[in-house]
């Protein structure tokens, strides 16, 4: 019972995000049938595979969303924002008590309530109806015909036993004079599954006959609800008792034999019996053959819990159409039934690719062995150049080049384990573009691309947040109201664009948006209105700086503060987490056309590249992610306001810091020898703009597993962690937007 | 006129209204063998229904609406 439990959790969860994703599809587009089916599949799965268990509010929404898919599938209601909110609702009711079940093996008190409230709205918020569908049962004695239904005319039905609207119509025998045509109505009744037609009263003989006196009674039965059948007979009120009725299964089905498998008359047994109906059903061989695998899930289940489960090859054989399913389920399973063994034989998929489940923490140890491989392998290069010439040194040198290649492709694929395509952070996008846009009355077309683009976990894990921060930003801020965009001559829809693809040994994820843009000038009057930058210097900015002032701390874009992008502390939030993960962000804009935010991470914050500077006689490391060039600089072209030092670098003034003051080292620079009237400088980009770090000297470019700060130097601020070069040097990886 | 008469084979066309009830009636009475054709109708007023019930005339053609042909037709056919 518990592994069918933990089975059920399982699909539950793997339904509802099938669900979603229908639903997010068919919001879109009204007319996709196949997400209509897939969706009303997913519930009606959810619902059989629920009634397993005592989790009656959960059968209860999952069955009235059946009901209300239903509708939609066979066009007797039409999808609406309004309704599409409410399956999602539903959804994510389902979705948060999938949760509590997993961990508490039972739903909250509150269930019953909660489904409740939630069936009504499915129900389409009439009271008439939750009170049509309350009285079923009660209401079945009301249309007796109804139970007595003859074997052929529930056939005509069709229906999967459940609830239906039965219509009892006797018409006022004058109506013709009134201009009614009683049969005429029922070409209004949606979902009309049986029509009657009878005389009220025996038939005259035709020459007695009064043929403008209506002598004929109507019966019928639609799937539709009650509150969707009234209207058709809104003008004869009087004449026509409407109500829900719940069809039982036929007592004895014409081909069922007795179910052995199953005590009779039991739920289970009803429940096979259905089954079997289920495989009845027309449809094309596509959906015949989604059914029959649904079928053998919901057999499985079923004997499983009936403590006789079966191998689930053999159920699937017999799932294969309904008459050997009823045959299996009289006969019970075939003992040494030769003739059920090679369709078996012939069924049993092939063994499904199981995922290896490994513990974070061994990975972690693997990768943490794997980088120090490669650290140890670094130091056998400059070890065998000391050994010199001869034989043996290019012996040495062969073996030292296949270990090289070893080591790079253990490495690598020891990164590959850690790899996740991006499509788990893309995931949430379509549904908050949705909710939001709806929210803002905006209409708003996400396009993802690059979904299949891997990166490693932790990098999805720090990508997650502020990719949803940026989309939400770009709704609320970047894309215009519809009227908006149309006085600007844009259609009236935007498109955001999440696009990710791999970049020099990183990850990117763009965020583009076809929206109103950032204005400069506006960037530079609300810095000087906040606070954050003095006239002068905000007008200094060139426009680039000026919509880079977005990522500055306590800056919020938008006129007003709205509850979606918070308060002016998201962007700045989002620099702070890519930066911290060793990656970077950058903006581009155009007012009037869009805004693209550009956050680049490095592949794995495993191992990470740095370039290794000197200074004050000690080695440090720049993570090469925000490392935008080194060069030297003749002192002379370093402009100096009294401490302030600047330099131009590639047509820009560019503040320029000294490490050594930096970290607080005596400031010498004339005694230095190295450089001979230059300065080496490191371009470094920060989310604020580029900054000249002075070094001492450049070295090489290496990379290091990156150990944090442990212990009483945890609280050091300015330094991401040590790190050892292949030579076993050690060196400090700094982390300059703390230091600067 | 929606309903044309040919000797014994009343052929029904397009919307058949209450209108024709009184002609269908005396015919269907006058008519030894009545045969009625039903392919071309698309609307039958509920007391021409009930007048074909009553007099039962032999169907060369169901209808062809798909309304009538699922409703209609199986209920001429049969009793």
């Amino acid at each position: 019972m518990s592994e069918l439990f933990d089975q059920f959790v399982v699909e539950a969860q793997e339904l509802l995000e099938t669900a979603g994703g229908a639903l997010l599809a068919l919001e879109r587009d009204p007319a996709d049938r196949a997400s209509v089916d897939e969706l009303f599949r997913a519930f009606h799965t959810l619902k059989g595979a629920s009634g397993l268990f005592d989790m009656a509010p959960f059968t209860r929404l999952v069955h009235a969303g059946e009901d209300t898919l239903s509708l939609l599938r066979d066009g007797r209601r039409g999808m609406t924002p309004e309704l599409a909110d409410r399956l999602f609702r539903a959804l994510d009711q389902c979705a948060r008590w999938v949760a509590a079940l997993e961990d508490t093996g039972a739903l909250p008190a509150d269930a019953a309530q909660a489904a409740e409230t939630l069936v009504g709205g499915l129900s389409g918020v009439s009271a008439e109806g939750t009170a049509g569908g309350g009285e079923a049962a009660g209401e079945a004695d009301a249309f007796p015909w109804v139970t007595a239904l003859a074997g052929e005319d529930r056939e005509a039905v069709g229906a999967v036993a459940g609830v239906l609207t039965a219509i009892d119509y006797t018409p006022d025998p004058e109506c013709f004079f009134t201009g009614d045509d009683p049969l005429a109505l029922f070409r209004r009744v949606p979902d009309l599954r049986l029509l009657r037609i009878e005389p009220a009263e025996p038939l005259p003989p035709l020459a007695q006959m009064d043929p403008y006196r209506c002598m004929l009674r109507f019966r019928a039965l639609s799937g539709a609800g009650v509150e969707a059948v009234t209207p058709a007979f809104r003008s004869v009120p009087d004449q026509v008792r409407i109500g829900s009725v719940m069809l039982a299964p036929a007592a004895a089905p014409p081909s069922a034999n007795p179910i052995a498998m199953a005590p009779p008359g039991s739920l289970a047994a009803a429940m096979l019996e259905e089954q079997a109906r289920i495989l009845d059903l027309p449809g094309s061989a596509a959906e015949r053959q989604s059914r029959s695998a649904a079928v053998a899930r919901a057999v499985a289940a079923i004997l499983t819990a009936l403590g006789r489960p079966i191998d689930r090859a053999v159920v699937t054989a017999v799932c294969a159409d309904a008459g050997t399913l009823r045959r299996f389920l009289a006969d019970g399973p075939p003992e040494n039934g030769p003739p059920e063994k090679p369709a078996a034989a012939e069924a049993r998929p092939a063994p499904p690719r199981r995922a290896l489940r490994v513990e974070p923490e061994r990975m972690d140890a693997l990768m943490a062995l794997v980088g120090e491989l490669s650290v140890v392998k670094g130091q056998l290069g400059p070890l065998v150049r000391r050994v010199g010439d001869g034989q043996l040194t290019r012996d040495m040198k062969a073996f030292s080049s296949r270990l090289d290649a070893l080591v790079g492709d253990l490495r690598h694929a020891a990164l590959r384990l850690r790899l996740l395509p991006l499509a788990r952070v893309f995931d949430p996008l379509p549904r908050l573009v949705r909710d939001t846009a709806r929210r803002l009355d905006k209409t708003v077309e996400l396009v993802l691309e690059g979904a299949e683009t891997e990166a490693d976990k932790d990098i999805l894990d720090v990508l997650g947040e502020p990719l949803l921060h940026l989309v939400r930003n770009a709704l609320d801020h970047g894309i215009e109201v519809p009227e908006r965009r149309a006085a600007s001559g844009k259609p009236p829809g935007g498109t955001l664009l999440v696009r990710a693809f791999q970049d020099k040994g990183g990850v990117v994820v763009e965020v583009s948006d076809d929206g109103a843009g950032i204005d400069p000038a506006a960037m530079r009057k609300a810095a000087v209105a906040k606070g954050l930058l003095a006239p002068d210097a905000a007008a200094a900015l060139d426009d680039d700086e000026a919509v880079r002032l977005v990522f500055a701390p306590g800056f919020s874009t938008a006129g007003s503060v709205s509850d979606l992008s918070g308060r002016g502390v998201g962007m700045d939030a989002v620099r702070a987490a890519v930066e911290r993960a060793g990656g970077r962000v950058e903006i581009a804009s155009t007012p009037g056309s869009g805004t693209r935010v550009r956050l680049s991470l490095p592949l794995t914050l495993s191992i990470t590249r740095v370039v290794v500077v000197e200074a004050a006689g000690s080695l440090y490391g720049i993570p090469v992610a925000v490392v935008g060039g080194v060069q030297r600089v003749p002192r002379a072209e370093i402009r100096g306001v009294k401490r302030a030092e600047s330099v131009v670098l590639r047509d820009r003034v560019v503040p320029l810091v000294r490490l050594r003051r930096l970290l607080g080292q005596s400031d010498d620079v004339g005694r230095r020898g190295n450089g001979g009237g230059a300065d080496c400088v490191v371009l470094v980009e920060l989310g604020d703009g580029p900054v000249a770090v002075a070094v001492d000297d450049v070295g090489e470019r290496a990379d290091v597993v990156l150990r944090p700060m442990t212990g009483v130097l945890r609280g050091l601020r300015g330094y991401a962690g040590t790190a050892v070069l292949g030579d076993g040097r050690l060196i400090l990886v700094l982390d300059l937007r703390e230091l600067l | 006129m929606p309903i044309r008469y040919d000797a014994d084979l009343a052929r029904f066309e397009a919307a058949c209204t209450v209108e024709d009830a009184l002609p269908l009636a005396e015919w269907l009475e006058a008519t030894v063998a009545p045969r009625v054709d039903l392919s071309a109708c698309t609307d039958l007023h509920t007391a021409l229904l009930q007048l074909l019930l009553a007099a039962r005339p032999a169907m060369t053609a169901g209808p062809e609406d798909a309304f009538l042909a699922r409703y209609v037709g199986s209920a001429l056919r049969l009793q």
